[in-house]
């Protein structure tokens, strides 16, 4: 989009809509801006004859622009660079990754905590210091994570140095007559400059003139072979055609001059750059998952906090006692370790996938894969090998098959014909050939002259390979078993067939002949001038032809069997020929046996294409040209109405528009892509997948993850993975919830019963971030349930990480039985310290009391202030205690939500196992550590308190294994429906 | 238009009409999840209240099962003071009435005639020990008489404003009473001394102690419960500053000494000792 065509189209929002903000209009208008992008370059430089061009750019093909024109230009259109699109700031990235809905949560609880102890200072009273540790380990919680998530930003944001690496430094340019070496930023549209072999292209050139000149178009626009480069204008599209060179393509052979027609973002890699940067990351589906159940978390942890401080100021607690009340109950509820565990879970797989060749670049990925329902895949490189090899061979009237894996071990064909011999060695002899891409160009046969290895056979061998057409114009007879035949109708006719049969596999077809010169007329010496043609070149012997392909990988065809098992969609989006396209797709089992497309069905029925059903075609092939043509509505149509779809011949841009159209058909969609014009695509796909070696760095920057070894296969255990930590985490989650409630209801039960507190904030942190992180990490090394590869990808409006279901048996049932384990073990070692539970209710503002000293107990016997306070870290340590033992019922259970914990095995998660371990001893080590008490409150409590809630550990697993049981047995019942998560 | 949607969908939430659902679910469905949920929690009550009950039955009614914070008994003075600090001025009786006024009911039981008529002469110098026989308990058991008189002229009989007017106040300190506690070992009473902290040591001046020596007398131990022993008396020490100096802040800490309680609890400092501050305003 040019300069003025914003600035038109400003105006005209402007004057449709002259009172809406700027800032409203600032967005649109770079929305419109990123649209425009993804619409085609429209461009006619190509086409206008040269003095017209001279005329438009002011300048001339033979001395170039003049200097200070020049430099006028150039400070008119701006240097000749990438321009970074403008980033925000890194320190408000940083801000808000500190400001999400939990972490502002956890603030306000900081600041209460800093106010409490700062009035507690300022009356002179400082009871202790927990205030003071509570608000800086908050703070300390919310930085570390804040970090974590800055750090994953940052990897996967620097997309714009990847293109910056494909820019030339330096550029030969014609100004005033004068060849001049200069930076080749400072090159204006109007500039004369020239390239030879090895440069790269310093922008976007017309070409002038040109000797054998070839560029490397590969990153731009997918093809692999050199294209020549030359003055004629060869297609109406810029992207076709021959006389135009692009910003960043390489010039592998010969030299050409050119005008520069587009400079900076204007040029074709330049719009890729800014539309690959333009588009926005999309959320990742987990991110979405976590947001989600975040803000209900934040919302519950408000709606808990609030109403209690409203119920405390009711039953007439001060103002500030109230909101210490809120401030412990947002610490209490407010799963602080839940995000740390979500990164670790989330790495622990990304390390997984990295030892299987996937790397992982945005952790978050690593579950998109597993949620993904169809994933748009490049072809060359992805699926085939990359590399055109021999598929079919046309000889003695046959069409044999050639082995075509990567390795050779496939079936070869018979090699014991005559015939086979003489194709094979003109094959070999005229393997220097280039094959022309363009079969509507006329090909020039490659031929070369041999001598023969035979001493007593003193005859030339001339053997030349082509287009089959052009080959067979210049023979007169043809090699069948050895013998040379007349090449009557007959012959020709057989080999219109096969010729026919093979170009129709999508295969490229080559020609082959050969003939003995008669040593006569060529004796040994003779010097043969190519240029002249002053040897026979007609008359000659037709040997047969060869068809080559890309092949597709070994592992492909199977690869997409899985994914079709596994529900996800692989759709074909390639900037190859629709035939080599489909024959590819056919091959892999994109498009699958004897499905049809409308054309084929049109032929099969002998009805015109008009008249098929739309809706009977499961297949469907849709070239480049067909696409620009299409609205989006009807692009969505077509992947709505054909389960098997083919883009061929697509542009950077239409891979975006067909992202795009799958996204708004509500799916889940992975990009597969190497070259640098898919990387808008890549970005723009909630997965993008790069290839390791194929692969460009553009690529790589906007993929989420790099597949080492280019396997597709490798995507596969990416989705098997992804739906494993899925699955995994919603335990992992489930298990994290669950103590919330036995944190929280101590606090309920203190502000509304007045019993002193029998579970302090610091305690809660140690649960929350030290004792729990390891067992519900060590979830993520659980074995999946059942053959998730069997199953459909999860509906993301439906299956939600976090569902009704679990967040209900987690808070109301598990968590209800480890609140009563809790207070059964408090009331009991209150009891037994001599605090009868009916005398514990109402006794806080006593047990408070610092200046009371001789409170007396149920026996009569009087405490002090500070045996009290002992007595209630005893308590904590006492509920501790009983959330730890109830958490080991609790992540016993978690191991499985369907099947029992027999039919999982126990020890099978050696992790799960030695976390157990670990909880009890670090929960120990809390106990029983000498100064422990004075620190962090924790008191060496009686051996038999441990054992106190181990009927309610044992409670649950048997509740839970009775619910099981239940969903096992019934599924579809009413219990199945409520207590599945 | 978007948020019109919004509001309907959670109108629709809240009532939907069509699927008669309030909130996601038909009457039936809340009547089902509502009587679940009842069970499930009458079962978990009852087993809270199974365990609750049987924890108590293992409770013996005179004994605490462990006393594991009670290891050395709190010291508390009477009055008490604000914040432990008793501040008054020798002339203005309104200041230092109240303090007279809580020794008074504090002393109150201690009435030599109440204590007589309630309580057992034991043998002092003793413990007065009351052991169950293997199954007959031995209850109600007996408490020994601690009469009024014994603090003499901190008695508030014979000074009945125990010397707060004349600028020599008495200050009563009371051990805390913990079950089965035996003070003091091989027949050596336990005994209260107070001294001034570092600065303050040679503004106290001279104490006198109630009774003599400042002893806790060995009969009054071991204490057996409130259940078995409703009318023990604990012993009392009453301190007397004889010549405090006037108009300054003066730190008094009292401790106990007794060979069998250690007193050196850095965190409690109410633990086996208790600091006041005493200061008496006088106009001369």
């Amino acid at each position: 989009m040019t300069k003025s065509d914003s600035y038109e189209m400003f105006v005209e929002m402007d004057n449709v809509d002259g009172d809406v903000k700027i800032k409203k209009k600032k967005k649109m208008k770079k929305k419109e801006k990123l649209e425009s992008m993804k619409k085609e370059m429209d461009i006619d430089d190509h086409e206008i004859t040269l003095e017209e061009l001279e005329m438009r750019y002011s300048t001339s093909i033979t001395k170039g622009l003049s200097s200070t024109f020049a430099q006028e230009v150039l400070e008119r259109d701006g240097p000749n660079e990438l321009k970074p699109p403008k980033g925000t700031p890194e320190y408000v990235k940083f801000a808000r990754q500190l400001a999400g809905g939990l972490q502002c949560l956890m603030w306000v609880a900081a600041v209460i905590c800093f106010i409490a102890f700062g009035i507690e200072i300022s009356k002179g009273e400082i009871s202790g210091y927990d205030d003071l540790y509570l608000a800086i380990t908050l703070i300390a919680v919310v930085v570390v994570t804040g970090c974590f998530g800055y750090y994953q930003e940052f990897k996967s944001t620097n997309i714009i140095a990847s293109f910056k690496n494909l820019v030339p430094q330096q550029a030969l340019v014609i100004r005033d007559g004068q060849k001049n070496q200069i930076n080749a930023n400072l090159l204006v549209v109007g500039d004369l400059v020239e390239i030879k072999g090895g440069d790269r292209v310093p922008a976007d050139i017309r070409v002038i003139t040109s000797q054998g000149c070839k560029v490397d178009n590969s990153s731009l626009t997918g093809e692999s072979e050199p294209q020549t480069r030359s003055p004629e204008c060869t297609h109406e599209s810029p992207l076709e055609t021959r006389n135009i060179a692009f910003f960043s393509t390489t010039c592998l052979e010969g030299v050409a001059t050119g005008v520069i027609i587009n400079t900076g973002d204007r040029t074709i890699i330049g719009r890729i750059a800014s539309l690959a940067s333009g588009v926005g990351n999309e959320k990742t589906p987990i991110a979405i998952e976590i947001e989600h159940f975040v803000d209900i978390i934040a919302g519950l942890a408000i709606f808990f906090g609030f109403t209690f401080f409203v119920v405390a100021m009711f039953i007439g607690y001060a103002f500030l006692e109230a909101m210490i009340f809120f401030m412990a109950i947002v610490v209490a509820y407010v799963p602080e370790g839940l995000l740390a565990t979500v990164t670790v879970c989330l790495s622990l797989t990304a390390k997984r996938l990295a030892r299987k060749n996937c790397v992982v670049k945005n952790l978050e990925a690593v579950e998109t894969l597993g949620s993904t329902s169809v994933i748009c895949s490049d072809k060359t490189g992805t699926l085939t090998q990359n590399r055109m090899t021999v598929a079919h061979l046309w000889f003695d009237n046959m069409i044999h098959a050639a082995d075509t894996t990567e390795d050779q071990s496939g079936q070869s064909f018979d090699q014991s014909s005559e015939t086979w011999r003489a194709l094979g060695r003109v094959a070999s002899l005229c393997n220097r050939a280039v094959f022309k891409p363009n079969q509507e160009t006329v090909p020039i046969p490659k031929l070369s002259i041999h001598e023969l290895e035979d001493p007593l056979d003193l005859r030339y061998l001339l053997v030349m390979k082509g287009a089959p057409e052009r080959i067979l114009e210049r023979c007169s007879t043809i090699l069948i078993k050895g013998q040379e035949l007349p090449l009557d109708e007959q012959w020709k006719e057989a080999f219109q067939t096969a010729y026919m049969d093979l170009g129709g596999l999508g295969e490229r077809v080559l020609g082959f002949c050969h003939i003995y010169l008669n040593e006569k007329e060529f004796p040994r010496g003779y010097t043969f001038d190519t240029d002249e043609m002053n040897f026979t070149t007609s008359g000659l012997c037709f040997a047969g032809l060869i068809s080559m392909i890309d092949p597709p990988r070994a592992t492909v065809p199977d690869a997409v069997m899985k994914c079709r098992t596994a529900g996800i969609r692989v759709v074909m989006v390639t900037g190859d020929h629709p035939i080599t396209a489909r024959a590819i797709a056919a091959n892999v089992g994109i498009i699958s046996e004897g499905s049809e497309t409308v054309e084929d069905i049109a032929t099969r029925l002998r009805i015109p294409v008009e008249q098929v059903k739309k809706s009977d075609a499961r297949a469907c092939v849709i070239n480049g040209g067909q696409l620009k043509d299409m609205t989006s509505d009807e692009l969505d149509d077509a992947l709505r109405n054909h389960p098997e779809m083919v883009f061929a011949r697509t542009s950077p841009q239409q891979k975006l528009i067909i992202v795009e159209s799958c996204q708004r058909l509500g799916s889940i969609v992975a990009v597969t892509g190497d070259g640098v014009n898919d990387s808008p695509a890549l970005k723009k796909a909630d997965i993008g997948i790069a290839m390791g070696i194929a692969g460009s760095d553009a690529a790589k920057n906007a993929a989420d993850m790099i597949l080492l070894d280019d396997n597709f296969a490798s995507i596969v255990t990416g989705v098997e993975q992804g739906r494993l930590i899925f699955d995994n985490l919603k335990k992992s989650i489930a298990y994290t919830l669950t103590k919330n409630i036995p944190e929280l209801t101590p606090y309920l039960i203190y502000i509304t019963v007045s019993v002193p507190l029998p579970l302090g904030c610091i305690t809660i942190l140690f649960i929350e971030l030290a004792t729990d992180i390891f067992p519900s990490v060590s979830l993520a090394y659980e074995k999946a349930e059942s053959d998730i590869m069997h199953l459909k990808p999860r509906n993301p409006r439906r299956d939600r990480l976090v569902n009704e279901a679990l967040a209900v048996y987690s808070y109301f049932q598990i968590g209800a039985i480890q609140s009563f384990a809790g207070f059964t073990d408090y009331f009991t070692a209150m009891a037994q310290e001599g605090w009868f539970p009916l005398l514990c209710v109402g006794l806080r503002s006593q047990w408070e009391d610092v200046r009371l000293q001789d409170l007396q107990d149920s026996y009569g016997q009087e405490w002090t202030y500070s045996q009290r306070l002992y007595q209630e870290y005893t308590c904590y340590t006492v509920f501790f205690v009983s959330i730890e033992v109830c958490q080991i019922a609790d992540v016993l259970i978690r191991k499985t939500r369907r099947l029992s914990a027999f039919q999982q095995g126990f020890f099978r998660n050696k992790v799960l196992v030695s976390a157990i371990v670990f909880q009890l001893c670090l929960g120990n080590l809390l106990c029983y550590c000498p100064g422990m008490p004075n620190i962090f409150n924790f008191m060496p409590i009686r051996v038999q308190w441990w054992f106190v809630p181990l009927p309610y550990g044992i409670l649950i697993f048997v509740y839970d294994e009775i619910r099981k049981l239940a969903v096992r047995r019934h599924p579809g019942s009413w219990w199945d429906q409520e207590l599945y998560y | 238009m978007a948020k019109g949607d919004k509001k309907n969908e959670w109108k629709e939430f809240f009532w939907n009409p069509r699927t008669r659902e309030f909130c996601g679910r038909t009457a039936s469905s809340w009547g089902l999840i509502f009587l679940f949920y009842l069970a499930f929690y009458i079962f978990l009550a009852g087993m809270f209240i199974l365990t609750m009950y049987v924890m108590l039955l293992t409770l013996d009614d005179n004994k605490p099962t462990y006393q594991d914070r009670l290891a050395t008994p709190g010291l508390m003075i009477r009055p008490k003071g604000e914040e432990m600090e008793i501040i008054y001025a020798k002339e203005n009786t309104e200041s230092w009435d109240t303090h007279v006024q809580a020794l008074n009911s504090f002393l109150s039981p201690y009435n030599d005639s109440v204590q007589e008529q309630k309580n057992y002469a034991c043998k002092p110098d003793q413990y007065f020990k009351q052991e169950d026989s293997d199954s007959v308990k031995n209850n109600p058991k007996r408490s020994c008489q601690f009469r009024r008189s014994i603090l003499e002229d901190c008695s508030g009989l014979t000074d009945r404003y125990y010397g707060y007017d004349e600028g020599k106040p008495c200050i009563i300190i009371k051990l805390n009473r913990v079950i089965g506690m035996l003070p003091g070992k091989d027949g050596q009473a336990p005994s209260i001394s107070c001294a001034p902290k570092i600065d303050d040591t040679d503004k106290m001046g001279e104490v006198a102690y109630f009774p003599r020596n400042g002893t806790f007398n060995l009969m009054y131990f071991p204490y057996y419960g409130k259940k078995a022993q409703v009318n023990y008396s604990q012993p009392l020490v009453a301190i007397k500053f004889l010549n405090i100096t006037l108009n300054t802040e003066i730190n008094v800490e009292c401790k106990i000494i007794a060979n069998n309680i250690p007193n050196l609890n850095e965190r409690d400092k109410f633990a086996g000792r208790v600091s006041f501050k005493l200061r008496i305003n006088s106009r001369n």
